[in-house]
């Protein structure tokens, strides 16, 4: 059916013209400075979330206020990293108009002199009722560090006044501080700063595929345009099958793409080994190979199932213009996987999730990021690559009686209809 | 020059409701100018079509050197389509040596014709240039070599004339005859019919869809272009009508042309007009193939009785 003799041609012209094009060079040099940018993102946020705070606290008891100070400080250090919460403890006594003490003191809030106000009169002790002024209530880890923080004060002064040693009651009340271990597929335990550097490694993999996908999809139907309006596809199926020539385009294409991941690939390797990332996520990522050879693998299996839909949405229109819509149709297959995939992420095992992932056009994407996160049963991606291979194969049929019909349609732009008409006449 | 190259038998195409194609055959003999004429419409282009295997016909055979025509042995045919497109942004050398691949030559073979077509056309010193800083004459020069890179022995050219500067269509029609002197096959279309009149030795007519007219030009000329008599005269038509051997008079560019009754000898007609008319001048006159072509075409147009 296909001679090799007669894509290869076509194929090499495909790539080598390709590669001599500034896009070409443009995106493998753009490409990843976004996804370290996207990399760091995570990490961005994180250290918003920390940062320095200036807490007013209001309380008689220059004892607690300084117990309140030592564990605040003790938090920080035993969470170093970027998301490092220092809050500066001022102790104020309260003054006998403490009215006036408090609009004072939300003043310097409204101004952002103070972070917030901890209110804590004398009978709070007893009562356990605190209060926590401040314009931002919701930033939950700084509220939860003073809570933390205030509650053990109040309960070391309880113990005090009831009477229990000094010295035992250090030993006592000692920081308890819960250290968050993940487990591997191999049930190896990895620590914190590894999680949040696979979530950011998990987000730039997933998304790599994701633009990549529309990317190469889109040259393929322009390559496919450009061929028909200048009429030179003529002169071509003169000389080779419809389906030799849109064999060659899609894997000529796709040959570019898999050169563009492994210059990236290469210079990851070598960027990571020099540390340059270091900084940005804490240590170098190690990324497990296994998971390189899927990312590769659900690449090829996408870029196929979506190449061939592009080339035949190509070969319909005379021009990009009129593709405009159809194309637009298609990407709006892809996007849904990309609006699933946190919510796919945060829940890899749930029946959505497994049911979402396994559908083919969304499994490049969707099957990929679970593995990100947890290697899924065996079964499930055995069943999803199969499915993906089914899906190529179909879409492959559908294509090329579309291809064939389509490039030397000219004139009045097709309806979807017309095209599915031509899907069966082919 | 007996042998059949190229033979279509009963071709039929439709599209939809429209017959394109009805029941075409006609055999082009080896070595020979093959002219497909008809106006616009007829049918021209998807016959050369059908033959080339672009599209495949509801009915009927193509036979190439004896055998069905096939994905392979269309490879031993040069087509330049109608519509010549190159790659705008590919390198004059390499978009070359990319038709001569896609035409059947090992890469390293097609860069060397290449290089050497390149030579020939003058468009050395452009190797490395962009197609689209070609002049639209050099194009139609590069689209003519790689139709011949693969030194076909047949050559189809579909309108071949169209969009040619008077310099270019004369170059074109030495590059002809330079083939038929080579014994290369050489079949195009057309619907200019002094050109045709001037290059082929073979013709077949078609409109419609359909041949109306298939064969040698100088017999299809014998057969359907009687000879007539132009003459200056001062006598009146009745006059001429009334003279023995004369069936017409029409008068055509402001010349009397008289057609002479079915049977009538040229030599016995012209001796009877000079006995009973006085004449200032006269000459035999033949259809050309255009007249030819005019009257068939308007007649196939004529409700089939």
């Amino acid at each position: 059916m296909l001679r090799w003799r007669k894509v290869w041609p076509v194929l090499r012209r495909e790539y080598i013209s390709r590669l001599q094009t500034r896009a070409f060079w443009l995106s493998t040099l753009l490409v990843p400075v976004l996804l370290v940018m996207l990399m760091a993102l995570p990490t961005w946020f994180l250290r918003r979330t920390g940062g320095e705070f200036r807490v007013a606290v209001v309380t008689a008891d220059a004892e607690l206020a300084s117990e309140i100070a030592t564990r605040t400080r003790e938090h920080a250090a035993a969470r170093p990293g970027p998301g490092r919460l220092a809050v500066t403890i001022e102790h104020l006594e309260p003054t006998a108009d403490a009215e006036a003490q408090r609009t004072e003191l939300k003043r310097r809030v409204v101004v952002k002199e103070l972070a917030g106000i901890v209110w804590l009169p004398e009978t709070g002790v007893a009562s356990g009722e605190v209060e926590y002024l401040s314009t931002n209530v919701t930033a939950v880890r700084l509220v939860s560090e003073l809570e933390s923080a205030v509650s053990t004060a109040v309960t070391k002064r309880r113990l005090l006044d009831a009477g229990v040693d000094r010295e035992r009651l250090e030993a006592l009340t000692r920081r308890v501080g819960m250290r968050p271990v993940r487990i591997g597929e191999d049930l190896r335990e990895t620590g914190e700063a590894a999680f949040e550097r696979s979530f950011a490694l998990a987000y730039v993999l997933t998304f790599t595929v994701y633009m990549t996908l529309i990317f190469y999809g889109y040259y393929v139907m322009r390559g496919v345009i450009e061929e028909k309006s200048s009429r030179i596809v003529e002169i071509l199926v003169a000389n080779l099958r419809p389906m030799e020539l849109m064999v060659g385009k899609i894997f000529g294409v796709g040959a570019v793409g898999l050169s563009q991941y492994l210059i990236w690939a290469l210079v990851a390797v070598n960027v990571g080994a020099s540390g340059v990332f270091a900084g940005a996520t804490g240590n170098v990522p190690l990324i497990d190979p296994k998971l390189l050879v899927f990312f590769v693998i659900f690449f090829v299996l996408g870029y196929f199932q979506y190449a061939g839909l592009y080339a035949a949405v190509g070969s319909a229109f005379n021009t990009e213009e009129e593709a405009q819509q159809t194309q637009t149709l298609l990407s709006l297959v892809l996007v849904p996987s990309m609006v699933l995939m946190f919510p796919v992420m945060a829940n890899p095992d749930a029946t959505f999730s497994v049911i979402l992932s396994l559908v083919p056009v969304f499994a490049p994407v969707l099957f990929f990021t679970r593995m990100t996160v947890q290697m899924p049963p065996a079964w499930q991606t055995a069943l999803c690559l199969v499915l993906m291979l089914a899906s190529i194969f179909l879409i492959a049929r559908f294509a090329a009686a579309v291809y064939r019909v389509g490039i030397l349609m000219y004139g009045k732009k097709p309806t979807l209809r017309d095209i599915w008409r031509w899907s069966r006449e082919g | 020059m007996t042998t059949a190259h190229l033979e279509l038998h009963g071709v039929s195409k439709s599209f939809g409701r429209v017959a394109a194609v009805r029941e075409l055959s006609f055999a082009v003999p080896r070595g020979s100018v093959f002219g497909l004429l008809g106006p616009n419409g007829a049918g021209k282009t998807t016959t050369i079509r059908i033959v080339m295997r672009i599209t495949l016909p509801d009915a009927g055979r193509v036979v190439l050197g004896g055998k069905d025509i096939d994905d392979e042995l269309r490879e031993r045919i040069g087509y330049l389509p109608e519509e010549r497109g190159l790659y705008r942004r590919m390198r004059v050398l390499e978009h070359l040596t990319f038709l001569g691949e896609v035409r059947g030559l090992a890469r390293s073979e097609a860069r060397r014709r290449a290089g050497r077509w390149l030579d020939r056309l003058g468009l050395a010193e452009k190797a490395g240039r962009r197609i689209e800083e070609l002049s639209k004459g050099m194009q139609q020069k590069l689209q003519f070599a790689a139709t011949v890179i693969h030194e076909p022995e047949m050559v189809i050219l579909d309108e071949p004339f169209t969009a040619l500067d008077p310099i270019a269509t004369r170059q074109l029609k030495e590059e002809i005859g330079a083939m038929r002197e080579r014994g290369t096959t050489v079949l195009f279309s057309t619907h200019v019919m002094p050109q045709a009149e001037e290059l082929c030795d073979h013709i077949c007519l078609i409109n419609r869809g359909r041949a109306i007219l298939h064969g040698r030009l100088d017999a299809i000329r014998a057969e359907h272009s009687r000879p007539a008599l132009e003459v200056e005269s001062p006598a009146t038509d009745a006059e001429l009508v009334a003279v023995s051997g004369v069936a017409a008079v029409r008068v055509a560019d402001g010349r009397r042309v008289l057609e002479l009754a079915p049977g009538a000898g040229i030599e016995a007609a012209v001796k009877a007009l000079a006995a009973a008319v006085p004449l200032t001048g006269v000459q035999v006159v033949r259809d050309s193939l255009e007249d030819i072509f005019v009257k068939r075409v308007e007649g196939d147009h004529a409700p089939l009785a």
